[in-house]
This record gives C-alpha cells, sequence and structure tokens, in this order.
C-alpha cells in the first residue's frame, strides 16, 4: 500500500477513534456516576452529598492525584484506542498494562506506531471482554463456585495473582534489559526495606522506579548511538 | 426485607447490568474498529489474531481473581454493584479501600451490611464512582492531543528512544513491585526481622522460571505458538505453587 494512502486510512481511523472514544467515555461517565442516584431512586434513598464531598477530601484526592500519574504514564504505552478503553474498564496495573505490552512484544510492535496502537485496542478489548464474560459467569454461577473460590486451601493462589504475573513480566523483560532493571530493582528493594511503610503506596513508587529505569535506558541509548 | 435482598433485588442487576452490556458493546466496537484498520493499513491477520489470543488467555486468570473481589465486596455492597465496579472502570486494589473510606465517613465504621442503609449503599456507591473516574475525564480532555505528539505517522519504522522508554517504564513497575515483595519479607513485621511474608517472593520466581521454560520452547525449539499461553501458563504454575507452599508450611 502506497504511503499517502496508509497515511489517510491512518488519519482517518485516529480521528473517530477520538470521535468514538470521547463520546463513549463521556456516556459511560454519566452512567457511572448515574446509577447511585438510580439505584438509590429504586431503594428510597438517595446519596448524601456533603458526605460524598467530606470522604472526596479525605481518601479522592489520593485517588485524583494516583489517575493523573496514571494518565500520564499509561497513555504512551496503550495509544489512543487503548488509553480511552483501558481508563473505561479499569484494572490497568493488575492487567491491561502487562496483557498489552506482552501482545505488543509477541508481535514486535514498536511504541508510537499505528501498529502498536492496533494491537493495544485489539489486546485491552479483548482482555475487557474476558474479564466482562469470566464475571458475568461468575456472578450467574455464584452460590456453586463460592464454596470453591473461597475456600482456605485456594486463597495463597489467589492473595499471589499479581506477583504471578510479574514475576512471569520480570523474566520475560529483564533478560534482554538486566542492565536498565538491575539498579531499580536493588533501589526499590532497599527503599522498600529501609521504609516498609512505603509498600502500601507501591504504585506511587512506580514513578521513581520508571524515572530511574528511563534514565539510565537513555544513557545507554546515548552510549549506543555515538558507537554507531 | 434485609439490606442484601434490596441490594440484590432485580431492579438493581438491570440497572448494573445494563451498564456492563454497554461497555461490552463498546469493547466489540473498539475491537472490530481496530481490526478492520489493521486490516486496511496492511497488517497481517495472524498477527492480529495472536494479539487477541494471548490477551484472552493472560486475562482469564487474573479475572478470576477479580471475582473473587466481587464476592468479597458482595456480602456489604451486595453482588450487582461490586459486579459493575470490577466489570468495568474499578480496580481490585482501589474498590475495597475507597469502599471501606466511604463507610466511614457515612458514620458506618466499618464495611458490613449489618451497618448498610439504602442512603449509606448510595453514598458508598456515588464516592466510588468519584474518586475513580478522573483517567476517564483526562482522557476526554487530553488524549488526542497527548497521543497525537507520540504518534509516529506512515510507514516509518517507530521505535528509536520512545520505544526503549516504554520498556524501561514498564521494567520501572515491574521493579517496583517486586522490591516491595523483599521489602515486605526482610521488614514487613519490622524492620530486618526477615519474618514477613515470602510466598510472592517465591511465586514470582516460580513463575519467572516457567517463563524461562516458555521462552526456550518458543525460540530454541521453534514452538511460537505456546508464546500465546506464557504468562497465562506461567501465572497458573506460581499461583499453584502458592497452594502447595500454603500447604507445606502449614
Amino acid at each position: 500500500m502506497e504511503t499517502k494512502q496508509v497515511n489517510e486510512t491512518w488519519a482517518a481511523y485516529t480521528r473517530g477513534t477520538h470521535r468514538v472514544g470521547r463520546i463513549c467515555t463521556l456516556i459511560t461517565l454519566c452512567l457511572l456516576v448515574g446509577a447511585p442516584f438510580l439505584m438509590g431512586a429504586c431503594l428510597g434513598a438517595l446519596p448524601d452529598l456533603s458526605a460524598v464531598a467530606r470522604a472526596f477530601l479525605s481518601v479522592g484526592l489520593v485517588w485524583t492525584v494516583s489517575s493523573v500519574v496514571e494518565f500520564l504514564i499509561y497513555t504512551p504505552m496503550l495509544g489512543a484506542g487503548g488509553g480511552y478503553l483501558a481508563f473505561i474498564t479499569g484494572n490497568l496495573i493488575n492487567m491491561k498494562i502487562p496483557c498489552a505490552v506482552n501482545a505488543r512484544d509477541i508481535v514486535g510492535a514498536k511504541t508510537g506506531t499505528p501498529e502498536n496502537e492496533i494491537i493495544s485496542t485489539l489486546s485491552i478489548a479483548a482482555s475487557s471482554l474476558v474479564t466482562i464474560l469470566v464475571l458475568a459467569l461468575g456472578v450467574l454461577l455464584l452460590t456453586p463456585l463460592q464454596p470453591i473460590l473461597q475456600s482456605e486451601a485456594l486463597q495463597p493462589a489467589f492473595s499471589n495473582v499479581v506477583p504471578a504475573l510479574f514475576g512471569a513480566m520480570a523474566y520475560k523483560y529483564y533478560r534482554h534489559h538486566m542492565n536498565i532493571a538491575l539498579a531499580p530493582l536493588v533501589l526499590m528493594s532497599l527503599l522498600f526495606v529501609l521504609a516498609p511503610g512505603l509498600i502500601a503506596s507501591t504504585s506511587m513508587m512506580i514513578i521513581p522506579s520508571g524515572a530511574l529505569a528511563i534514565g539510565i535506558a537513555w544513557l545507554l541509548y546515548r552510549k549506543q548511538r555515538k558507537e554507531t | 426485607m434485609s439490606i442484601l435482598s434490596e441490594l440484590n433485588a432485580p431492579p438493581i442487576y438491570l440497572i448494573c447490568g445494563g451498564i456492563i452490556a454497554f461497555v461490552a458493546v463498546l469493547c466489540i466496537v473498539f475491537l472490530l474498529r481496530a481490526w478492520r484498520a489493521g486490516v486496511a493499513l496492511g497488517m497481517d491477520k495472524t498477527k492480529m489474531k495472536r494479539a487477541i489470543t494471548s490477551s484472552a488467555t493472560f486475562s482469564l486468570l487474573p479475572s478470576v481473581g477479580i471475582l473473587l473481589g466481587v464476592i468479597a465486596l458482595s456480602g456489604s455492597l451486595g453482588i450487582p454493584w461490586p459486579w459493575l465496579r470490577l466489570s468495568v472502570i474499578g480496580a481490585l486494589h482501589y474498590e475495597t479501600q475507597v469502599a471501606q473510606a466511604a463507610a466511614e465517613q457515612v458514620g458506618m465504621g466499618t464495611l458490613s451490611a449489618s451497618r448498610m442503609t439504602p442512603g449509606s449503599f448510595a453514598t458508598i456507591a456515588l464516592l466510588m464512582s468519584v474518586c475513580i473516574m478522573w483517567g476517564m475525564i483526562l482522557s476526554v480532555f487530553f488524549n488526542k492531543k497527548y497521543t497525537q505528539k507520540l504518534t509516529v505517522t506512515g510507514n516509518r519504522a517507530g521505535g528509536g528512544f520512545g520505544d526503549l522508554a516504554m520498556t524501561a517504564m514498564f521494567i520501572g513497575l515491574v521493579c517496583a513491585y517486586l522490591g516491595s515483595y523483599v521489602g515486605a519479607f526482610v521488614s514487613g513485621d519490622g524492620r530486618f526481622t526477615f519474618t514477613g511474608d515470602w510466598t510472592p517472593i517465591a511465586v514470582a520466581a516460580v513463575s519467572a522460571l516457567v517463563m524461562a521454560l516458555f521462552v526456550f520452547l518458543a525460540e530454541k525449539k521453534q514452538k511460537a505458538w505456546v508464546e500465546s499461553f506464557s504468562v497465562a501458563g506461567s501465572m497458573l504454575v506460581g499461583m499453584a505453587a502458592a497452594v502447595v507452599l500454603g500447604i507445606l508450611v502449614k
């Protein structure tokens, strides 16, 4: 396909993605904020807005900062379509981000390219549909499944989903980039050992850890370019 | 009628199920659009199929973990609302924390069905929605400008430092979590006591070893198809190791 034609197809797709993404995000927002009022009306009691405001000031601001950080860090990884969809469907750190990065890696797509945008969107959409399906089936079969899923023997498995995920991803990414991974891994381990209180804020510690990794990657990239 | 019966009533299911169905349709729309655009741009269909297959298998086990979150919250918030929250927008680690904090703010002390009223439920539900909606709002206003700055148009190869930077950012993310497991073991019960929970470290190590085996099969034995199942398979064995360790330690 000619470059001009590719650019036109890509431009049309991108325009459409932003239009659909914005409209759908706004509708979802309205639905999610409207649902508590609608459910309250069904139950005969509306939300206490002053309690919501008080609670937001005490806990919501932390999540607001976290959301801004998530948006700035994850949007470049996800691309436009993947970004809209991931912020609508949630579970970013424990599922969508590793899922999209893994799919990108399997097909060898490069960041910032149309291919990455397409693969990322396919990946997040497929992942979200699986979650929706599993949860719908789970809710449907909640009574027979509950004793199995909540059995004491299986609890360690479900408490360790994230370590299992990051263990696998660590091997996959560290093996070609150990020179980037070593310093942040050692530094983060030391930091959490010396200040265990930070463990509760691990998601915020991604920022210094990621910044250090990017800094090292930049130095290595510059060195490599000088040599070639 | 008990509060849980009210929270599990058909109208509540209808409201929550309707929103989930809307988001499911949205996912299908995005998936189809991306697929068609990929075909129009001349992308390899096999690659796109692999991206979908690997993402679907990848998501199975974490989704079961998320289902446990629904079960955990259903005891106090009923089934439909946690089902909605964890199917759409929510995050496993977030929902319980915010629900608990909201319960404290409405004067319940702890999140429990025995103290729940329709009013406190509606308030908690609204707070859970409001606290986590900022990523969506930022997407509406800034996704376009932000991604346009980052996108390489046409057939240019992409990559360069941008690609390495994203890989490095992800490595940083993984390092933060692995570091937290080390910290929890060494200092979780007091600095340098080495009596914290070591299961996450063991699970991550087992999972990494199994991934190494998958990589070996894919690269050295030319079994490329295992790549689509490598993360899910590694996680499954890692989680099974947690169960075995749980039995052995007990």
